[in-house]
């Protein structure tokens, strides 16, 4: 009854029913109700992957999210460490920690405003050269300056 | 409750016929990357105008601090990659500009402002910055709740700011 409409509205819909895959909404009933009301074949409209699915897919993107996360918070422990303990070692891991942080951040701005394969290509050369630079400068000035713990207390200190 | 049976009768022999069904899928042979590039191109090709959105959607405080967010962060990335490639390319040290910036005898007020106008986007990035983790966390996304939080983001960046700029 309500199962039976349930199926009989993908063939309407196309939405991917298979996530009531465990549900007790599905009935074999419904699967022969289906072939009556639709001829065609529903598997052009299914588009799912479940976990148990062989190596259909990557988990880079899941992983990536996950380590910005990971930097965000690495950052945020950075900010008071810098203050009671500053020198070398805080230094370029301030550097590294912001650069990552901020190229990071960059690559989801482009993701979002920039379309085109070329463009997106082009963009994304910028974005790494400009992080690549930036690293270099803050490592530049870490080793032959007075470093960025000191710079910002000497900014401050005025 | 006969149909509770029923279903439950259902459910068992559900399983095996409906991994039948599911044998007649083909999984999709393009990412989500791809067909957002389809739709681009084909979009920007047949030169087909963009509904507006930002420019008749009400804005709302969520809506502000969320594009602040990224504003303070795209600021201050660009702000530290200005600082680095002045690190590169100026001939002399940090200290030697710092002394120069201050022989120019801006007044006090000048140098409190400039404090304040530094720590302003530090403090609201990293504010709204715990928000978002909290977020991610799954935790308060109820609109009063996020209003909430918005509020004392706010809040708590004035008041950082300030006390950062009179230190």
């Amino acid at each position: 009854m309500a199962a039976l409409v349930r199926i009989s509205s993908v063939c309407h819909r196309g939405v991917s029913p298979l996530l009531f895959r465990s549900s007790s909404l599905i009935r074999p009933l419904a699967v022969q109700k289906k072939d009556r009301d639709c001829p065609y074949s529903i598997s052009a409209k299914i588009h799912a992957t479940p976990s148990n699915y062989a190596g259909s897919g990557s988990k880079a993107a899941s992983l990536h999210w996950t380590g910005e996360r990971i930097l965000s918070i690495v950052l945020l422990g950075l900010a008071p460490v810098a203050y009671y303990y500053p020198g070398p070692a805080v230094d370029y891991t301030l550097a590294a920690a912001l650069t990552l942080h901020g190229h990071w951040g960059l690559g989801q701005v482009l993701t979002d405003y920039v379309h085109g394969d070329f463009k997106i290509k082009m963009a994304n050369a910028g974005l790494f050269l400009l992080s690549t630079v930036t690293f270099a400068g803050l490592c530049y000035f870490n080793y032959h300056d007075v470093g960025i713990c000191k710079a910002v207390a000497l900014l401050w200190s005025k | 409750m006969l149909l509770t049976t029923v279903a439950r009768q259902g459910l068992c022999s559900s399983r095996l016929q409906f991994g039948v069904l599911y044998r007649h899928a083909v999984p999709m042979g393009t990412t989500a990357k791809e067909e957002m590039n389809k739709f681009w191109t084909k979009n920007t090709r047949l030169n087909r105008p963009v509904s507006p959105h930002v420019s008749i959607y009400k804005w709302s405080v969520p809506m502000m601090m969320s594009i602040s967010h990224r504003g303070t962060g795209v600021a201050l990335s660009s702000g530290i990659s200005a600082f680095a490639l002045a690190a590169l390319v100026l001939p002399e040290s940090y200290p030697y500009y710092l002394d120069l910036i201050h022989s120019m005898s801006f007044g006090p007020q000048f140098l409190a402002f400039s404090k304040f106008a530094l720590a302003f986007p530090v403090a609201y990035h990293t504010f709204n910055g715990i928000r978002h983790l909290i977020w991610d966390l799954g935790k308060g996304f109820r609109i009063p709740e996020v209003y909430r939080s918005g509020y004392i983001v706010i809040a708590l960046t004035v008041v950082t700011s300030i006390g950062l700029a009179a230190m």
